[in-house]
């Protein structure tokens, strides 16, 4: 297998964009392209969930490769729910890591505004299984609000640690030009003070408003290359060292143990072995923290804490910038925004440009070794990612 | 009429499948056919719930109880609750009604009731 390098970068703001979904997704590749100096590249992989549902278009990567202008490079659309965007990034690493291309352009990108908030959440759920949970009214805020009652109730993780996680990831997002939500909150405004419940009302108890993440517009990519081609990049090295994946039960109430996320560990421990590093190595981590609860678990998972500690390193600030590992620097989809199918991209996105030494005000210091981990269906489909800078 | 929902035994193994599945989880059995259906036990216990407040458009009332309940042979379900002070572990009891309405397409499911 030959090694796979990301050469370039470009994300669009996270936010409401009003433009077609194809011009959404090549923003930031053209953007991925001037920051390598990159003009051709061999295939797109093109990353989304909803193009169909949400923006009424299919065969979404022919438009973009077109709208790039750069036929007739081979082009395909990857549709893995919320895990896309990191889908997208694997399969992109397979074919340069097996040789059949050179260079190869991973977007990703979603236009879930367009739509109100009930249809965004209701097209969502449209993941879940379709007999056994989709009829009754599952969304994902409800199976993520079932799984933290039980993880309240096993680990004693309370209200307070759910909140600490926004707070930490909404300030994260402040050094963030690209974040959804640029809003300082603290607990007293949304846990302890008397406007609490008005700022933050339950959702789908025992989460409330906070703990989700906002339904959001966004585009990111990476351009993925041979050494041979990055050999000749002016820019500083990073390497796509790992990638992992892993499924679980379509229904949530199937799994053995309904508290663990099977797949996020295996997901993990794949893209890890193949770096060759152990969870203590990884300076920076992006995790998919949809619901604030998914940052605490998936910190113990992916193996930075032990099981029904996450909420301990969190009290300690091992967490938070400066902390032993920080997790979500870019403020995470809990406050930068999660345009489902381009999320995995977002995160990659961050964790390049923290390697590079390019996050300026949200730089985690001496950043070498990065970790992604993007999170689809309720758990059911994982998909991990190791990078390194090399100098 | 009483209405059931239906568990899947695999004729080679014994192994219950809820939802139903192609191929055995257990013995991967391949065969076409390969399940027989069981009716799902209608008492258990609340693992898990929520009201959830945020709901599809197609739903005319403003919340709904949701949860996980594992029923007497073992086999977890997710249904709906109609419980007014519902608590983890408590006992329930279920019966199959109309769960939701899209557009002409009424679809049943499990509705969680307190055993009595």
């Amino acid at each position: 297998m030959r090694e796979v390098y990301v050469i370039g970068i470009g994300i669009t703001s996270f936010s409401r964009l009003e433009y077609p979904l194809s011009e959404i997704a090549a923003y930031p590749a053209m953007m991925a392209m001037r920051d390598c100096g990159i003009e051709k590249v061999d295939h797109l992989y093109v990353a989304n969930m909803g193009a169909s549902r949400v923006s009424g278009q299919t065969a979404l990567a022919s438009a973009v490769v077109d709208t790039l202008s750069l036929t007739p490079a081979g082009a395909e659309a990857i549709e893995n729910g919320p895990a896309s965007g990191a889908s997208a990034i694997k399969q992109g690493f397979m074919a340069v890591a097996s040789g059949l291309h050179d260079v190869v352009l991973v977007t990703g990108a979603e236009r879930m505004r367009e739509v109100n908030n009930l249809e965004a959440t209701d097209f969502v759920a449209t993941l879940t299984h379709p007999i056994a949970e989709y009829i009754y009214g599952t969304t994902l805020p409800s199976l993520a609000a079932m799984f933290t009652r039980l993880y309240m109730d096993k680990y004693g993780v309370t209200s307070r640690h759910l909140a600490m996680v926004a707070v930490k990831n909404h300030d994260n997002a402040m050094n963030n030009p690209f974040a959804h939500l640029h809003q300082p909150i603290t607990l007293e405004g949304i846990l302890d003070g008397p406007e609490a419940l008005t700022n933050n009302p339950f959702v789908s108890d025992p989460l409330r408003f906070f703990d989700f993440c906002p339904v959001s517009d966004g585009a990111a990519c990476v351009i993925l290359a041979s050494k041979e081609v990055a050999d000749k990049v002016k820019r500083p090295r990073v390497r796509l060292a790992g990638v992992g994946q892993a499924t679980d039960t379509h229904a949530v109430h199937e799994r053995e143990e309904p508290t663990d996320l099977l797949a996020v560990r295996r997901a993990a421990e794949q893209a890890m072995k193949m770096a060759g590093i152990k969870p203590s190595d990884v300076d920076v981590a992006e995790l998919h923290d949809a619901f604030t609860i998914l940052e605490i678990v998936e910190s113990e998972e992916v193996g930075f804490f032990k099981k029904g500690e996450g909420h301990l390193a969190l009290e300690k600030g091992e967490t938070r910038m400066g902390g032993k590992i920080p997790i979500n620097p870019s403020g995470g989809l809990k406050a930068k925004g999660h345009p489902v199918g381009a999320t995995g991209l977002g995160q990659a996105h961050e964790i390049v440009t923290q390697l590079r030494g390019e996050a300026k005000k949200r730089q985690v210091k001496d950043a070498k070794i990065g970790f992604t981990c993007n999170f689809g269906g309720f758990g059911n489909n994982v998909v991990c990612l190791t990078f390194m800078r090399e100098d | 009429m009483n209405l059931e929902i239906y568990a899947y035994k695999c004729r080679k193994c014994g192994q219950l499948h809820y939802p139903y599945r192609m191929m055995c989880k257990k013995c991967h059995n391949n065969e076409h056919n390969a399940f027989d259906p069981v009716p799902l036990p209608h008492k258990g216990k609340l693992l898990t719930f929520t009201r959830l407040q945020t709901l599809a458009a197609d739903f005319s009332v403003p919340d709904i109880q949701l949860g996980i309940v594992e029923l007497e042979n073992g086999i977890r379900m997710l249904g709906q609750l109609q419980i007014a002070k519902p608590k983890s572990g408590m006992a329930v009891t279920g019966s199959v009604g109309v769960v939701r309405q899209m557009g002409y397409n009424t679809y049943h499911g499990m509705i969680f009731h307190e055993a009595k």
